[in-house]
């Protein structure tokens, strides 16, 4: 009956990834300005070339028409032209999603990879001056707004240290170099990790110790129940479950990307892709984007939901 | 100094290398050209193409540049050289004919002998009339200003074409041009292609030029390699050009420092007190034809505005007139661009168009008051002025994301509220202040009160006349919003004037004929014009052979750069 | 009683200090300062900090220290007004879904999962670019994009408070439904309401820094710790200081913030259920 919630979950998710796709539309229509902005101040440009431009690019049709265009092509896999670069939008993702993923995939595997060792130990030792030390450090990563602490690693390790390079994802003109490749990601990905780590570990401090404190706890401790055994056969299992839902739903991030820290880093991602659509108002891209977002968003909330239901035995679906 | 440096120097001097001559602080360029080496330029914006007629942004102009070229081009000083072509045509030397009616033309180029492209095959007149069938082909091209009145091309020969234009078109000389980035194309390599814009050619084009394109990896770098076919023996002297993509400005001024590229293209001002105190770096700064100014809107703000319904505060001459006169354009110059701009009084700065006593007021806030005075703008108890219950209360608006035209709008508050008159920010993104007429730009409707930005007239100004300056060019409901007169400004005998420039090929007659015109702009006040903005460059100091050209970017004659000692 | 379990939190109640220290400051520290904000000296650019100026000047030659001053009273403003809008969204959303179930909470929870769908930044950004960087619009924009968390909490929270049996005597009193859920439910929730009202300033206040970071927040010349730092990453190479102090009056108020938040949370609701947290 799991698959048969899920296939119902996917066909309800239809009618509203639709929804967002219009709304998303009309919303990028709506805005003033519009692709032929970058013509506007050409010099050489006049008049009667943008109206050309205009009705080559069909935006002198009306609005259902250019949604009904876009969607038809959309569905048979044509995602359409790029206004400003002419090229394939699909192209121009493809192109820029390795990256976003190398980077953020990077920060989730580094994230958990230090988060649940800390978050346990931090709950075990709780009150001890390790967690205490933890507590300060993780609420320094939850306070900080993430664009401050890559522009301070940049001036710090960056400028005047002059540890790391100050951005982009390699020494360009070089050939392809591991080690290169890991020294510009350093920065970046410490920045987004700093901040992942804070969230997850104490989320998983938080959820360990409602369970360590829990009545049922103390009686199979009174009963011999091996700290070890306790930390790792109960608590670690039951905190498992609502870090994995989170983790789900967080799994949009690994594809979209941090805009701002992409900005600051000059991280040629998707994130980056995207502001640089929206300020130039190039529809295409944009809905391409849109698209590929809010269904992964749809997607991981049925993931993280599939995930509660089996992990957790009280809940059933029907 | 040493001698064999002064002696180099006086060498150079003799030679009028103005590359020698050090815009900025730092030692003076390389001097003596050195064959071989790669070149890496930094650039802090991606080009979106390289075909020259689908580019907007100057960042493309800039590496299609070393590989793509014209029949002519605009040298430095403003006046137009021949590149392909033997000679520049003109009425003088026979190129350029009237119809015995007097209202057709036909101007004549003649290819220079041997001309090859970067694969090997001849460049023929063909090539010029394929190039003019596609950009009238092409729905993609941005403009077909010029070409439009192209009645057709015969070729006699293989050296030789005869444009047949089918009105008087007095910008003729600046088609065609390297310099507006209308160079020629390889008929033999686009004329297969159905739809050029999926073709590799606007990724890694070529041509004449010194370099080719090999080479364009997204958000990373475009390679560009010597071109064994360029007609100038011995030339290029660099093997290599790599246009290195950079995240931001920050990023290329640490790697110029670093020495890890050799070139920054298009700094900010506010870079510049950083880079001064470098010693192993050139900065250039080189007036372009860029003018910064405030347009101001002479009609009543409205979506879409009616031009005869006028502005309630800015309809006043007077105001207008007094808000020229408390701008302290030099102190902006001086201080938020450490003087590397000069101070603009008309929208032609450079070029042989360019009008030489045509002002604008200086900076003088006690006449400004007295103005408004006398125009009847009464201080209001919170000293904001008031005329017949309207408020002197405007609202300005550039695009986001600029530091300096950010500085300077707070630099307009505080002065302008000493002389009565409040002003709000209300910035935008530049795709909204350059939209289109359809996508409700506020600008092409008319909802605004002043706009800050920078424009750059064509080398051949009647098109920026008439599309700015001209009645017929305000954008309405009737036009469908086309045209470029923001200001709504309409005054028939500045039509007039426009007309009669446009009808002649006479340059100085028509120089005469602008500066009337902008004599007569200024008059109305329906501008500031804020001050001229240059291209400000920087290079490594063993680089060399770059000379200044406001008109076109740095790499325009890229065959004479080299790196020494690298 | 509550309190006594707050004040055992000796970092809560430092923050506390801490907080009501900044806001004196904003809300004082501007009369005292001899600076304006918005007075330009173009001769004084870039000054690093000196005693005449504590923590240095800008790029127009103004005072930093009154710059945040005056931008700490934006910053909080926007701060406590987008919280509201999205605890008043929130409660009224999530009541209505939790108090009627069925078919209105389906409905409802529907629109809150569409809404959760669309890329927060996204919509951030294009309504700033179409309603432009007011005050107001700043306000409304963040309330309207950060509502749904609270309206799942009160719904949680009012669909496990209907069942207890003083509702169901209201209910057989015949009370109407809008006392039960003023006078009942709500004041039983209050808890995570109040949990969730302090943690949603510290997030509103970095969304709203983070808005004018990207230029689309408060304009200038109005001082804002978001559009301080836009300009400090030009600034930063010739003037780390514009870059240093704004951010950090931005991690010490959002840092004391959360504090204070833990330690209500720890006061309120010993037992609180952990609920999934978002970045």
């Amino acid at each position: 009956m799991v698959s048969r919630y899920a296939g119902r979950r996917l066909l309800q998710a239809l009618p509203l990834l639709l929804g967002i796709s219009v709304a998303s539309f009309v919303i990028i229509n709506a805005v003033p300005g519009g692709p032929l902005a970058a013509y506007e101040n050409a010099p050489g440009v006049t008049p009667m070339d943008l109206q050309r431009l205009q009705h080559q690019l069909g935006l002198d049709q009306p609005l259902y028409v250019r949604y009904l265009t876009w969607l038809t092509h959309f569905l048979t896999g044509d995602w359409g032209y790029s206004y400003a670069t002419q090229q394939p939008v699909l192209a121009m993702i493809r192109e820029r999603l390795p990256n976003t993923l190398y980077l953020m995939g990077t920060v989730y595997i580094v994230t958990f990879l230090l988060a649940v060792p800390l978050g346990v130990l931090t709950a075990v030792r709780q009150y001890s001056w390790f967690d205490h030390l933890f507590t300060g450090l993780s609420f320094a990563g939850l306070s900080i707004p993430t664009f401050w602490l890559g522009l301070l690693l940049i001036i710090v390790l960056g400028l005047t240290l002059r540890l790391f390079p100050l951005g982009g994802m390699a020494t360009p003109g070089a050939d392809f170099n591991v080690f290169d490749r890991l020294w510009h990601l350093v920065l970046p990905a410490a920045t987004l990790s700093f901040v992942g780590i804070a969230h997850y570990s104490r989320y998983l401090r938080a959820s360990m110790l409602e369970t360590l404190n829990q009545d049922y706890m103390r009686t199979a401790r009174a009963k011999g129940l091996s700290q070890r055994s306790a930390v790792f056969d109960h608590a670690l299992k039951n905190a498992a479950l609502p870090l994995v839902t989170i983790a789900a739903l967080d799994l949009p991030e690994l594809f979209v990307g941090a805009l701002v820290t992409e900005q600051i880093f000059g991280w040629p991602g998707m994130g980056r892709l995207f502001w640089d659509s929206a300020t130039r108002s190039d529809y295409p891209v944009l809905m391409g984007i849109l698209a590929i977002s809010s269904t992964l968003i749809v997607l991981a909330n049925l993931v993280a939901d599939l995930a509660y239901g089996y992990l957790d035995p009280r809940i059933r679906y029907s | 100094m040493s001698r064999p440096h002064s002696l180099m120097i006086a060498i150079a001097a003799i030679l009028g290398l103005s590359a020698c001559g050090g815009g900025g602080a730092g030692a003076p360029a390389a001097h003596t050209p050195v064959r071989g080496g790669t070149l890496t330029v930094a650039i802090w914006q991606e080009p979106n193409t390289l075909y020259p007629y689908y580019a907007t942004q100057t960042v493309s102009t800039l590496v299609y540049e070393i590989a793509l070229e014209g029949l002519v081009r605009v040298l430095p000083d403003g006046t137009y050289g021949a590149v392909l072509a033997r000679e520049v045509p003109s009425a003088d030397n026979g190129g350029v004919k009237l119809s015995s009616d007097g209202k057709r033309m036909d101007v004549t180029y003649h290819l220079k002998p041997g001309l090859k492209w970067a694969d090997g095959q001849p460049v023929t007149s063909d090539d010029v009339m394929f190039t003019w069938q596609a950009i009238m082909k092409d729905p993609k091209v941005t403009s077909r200003s010029g070409y439009d009145q192209i009645a057709s091309i015969d070729t006699p020969d293989p050296l030789t074409a005869v444009v047949h234009y089918g009105s008087i078109y007095a910008a003729y000389a600046s088609r065609f041009s390297s310099s507006v980035g209308q160079p020629i194309l390889p008929k033999h390599v686009l004329e297969k292609e159905a739809d050029i814009s999926k073709s590799d050619f606007v990724r890694a084009p070529f041509g004449t030029g010194p370099f080719r394109i090999t080479e364009f990896r997204s958000a990373d770098h475009i390679t560009a390699e010597r071109n064994p076919n360029y007609r100038e023996a011995g030339k290029p002297y660099l093997d290599r050009i790599i246009f290195r993509s950079v995240p931001s400005r920050e990023v290329a001024v640490a790697q110029l420092k670093a020495g890890e590229v050799d070139a920054m293209w298009n700094l900010l001002e506010a870079q510049l007190p950083d880079l001064a105190k470098q010693t192993d770096i050139n900065v250039r700064a080189v007036a372009s034809p860029s003018v910064e100014r405030l347009e101001f809107n002479l009609a009543r703000p409205a979506s879409p505005a009616d031009p005869s319904v006028p502005h309630p505060v800015l309809g006043d001459v007077n105001m207008r007139h007094a808000l020229v006169l408390a701008t302290p354009k030099k102190r902006l110059v001086d201080k938020l661009l450490f003087g590397k701009a000069t101070v603009a009084q008309s929208t032609l700065s450079i070029g042989w168009a360019a009008p030489k006593d045509v002002h604008q007021d200086d900076y003088n806030p006690a006449r400004a008051k007295q103005l408004l005075d006398q125009a009847g703008w009464v201080p209001g108890p919170d000293g904001i002025r008031v005329k017949n219950g309207v408020r002197a209360s405007l609202k300005i608006t550039t695009t986001t994301g600029d530091q300096v035209r950010e500085e300077i709008e707070q630099v307009l508050i505080d002065e302008w509220r000493q002389i009565g008159v409040q002003l709000e920010v209300n910035n935008v993104p530049s795709s909204v202040l350059f939209g289109s007429w359809s996508q409700n730009s506020p600008r092409k409707k008319g909802n605004f009160d002043i706009n800050m930005y920078a424009s750059s007239p064509d080398i051949d100004p009647q098109d920026t006349v008439v599309q700015r300056f001209t009645c017929g060019n305000i954008p309405r409901p009737e036009n469908n919003g086309a045209g470029f007169n923001y200001y709504r400004y309409c005054d028939p005998q500045t039509d007039q004037l426009v007309q009669q420039a446009g009808a002649i090929v006479d340059q100085d007659k028509r120089k005469a004929l602008y500066t009337a015109i902008l004599k007569r702009v200024n008059d109305a006040q329906i501008s500031v014009w804020l001050y001229n903005r240059s291209n400000i460059d920087a290079y490594r100091s063993n680089v060399g052979g770059y000379r200044d050209d406001g008109w076109d970017n740095l790499t325009w004659n890229a065959q004479e750069w080299f790196v020494s000692r690298k | 009683m509550a309190l006594r379990r707050f004040a055992v939190h000796r970092l809560a109640v430092l923050s506390l200090a801490v907080l009501l220290l900044v806001v004196a400051l904003v809300l004082v520290g501007p009369a005292l300062s001899p600076y304006n904000p918005e007075h330009t000296n173009l001769d004084l650019r870039y000054e690093p900090p000196s005693l005449a100026h504590v923590m240095g000047t800008d790029s127009l030659g103004r005072d930093l220290l009154t710059r945040i001053m005056y931008g700490g009273r934006i910053s909080l403003t926007v701060g406590v007004l987008a919280m509201t809008v999205a605890i008043t969204l929130g409660i009224l959303v999530g009541a209505l879904a939790g108090f009627y179930a069925g078919v209105t909470d389906a409905v409802l929870m529907r629109f809150v999962d569409m809404m959760l769908s669309f890329p927060r930044l996204f919509l951030l950004i294009l309504f700033s670019v179409f309603f432009g960087g007011t005050f107001l619009t700043v306000v409304l924009l963040l309330g309207a994009l950060s509502w749904m968390s609270v309206s799942r909490l009160i719904r949680a929270s009012f669909l496990s408070l209907k069942e207890r049996p003083f509702v169901e005597a209201a209910r057989a009193l015949a009370v109407p439904d809008r006392m039960i859920v003023l006078r009942h439910l709500l004041p039983n929730s209050l808890a995570p309401i109040i949990v969730a009202a302090t943690l949603g300033i510290a997030t509103a206040i970095i969304a709203e820094s983070t808005l004018s970071f990207l230029g689309l927040g408060i304009q200038p010349p109005t001082p804002s710790w978001g559009n301080m730092l836009k300009d400090a990453q030009t600034d930063m190479v010739v003037a780390p200081w514009t870059a240093f102090f704004p951010g950090l009056a931005i991690f010490v108020t959002v840092l004391a913030i959360n504090f204070v938040g833990d330690g209500l949370r720890d006061a309120l609701d010993p037992q609180h259920v952990v609920r999934s947290g978002r970045r």
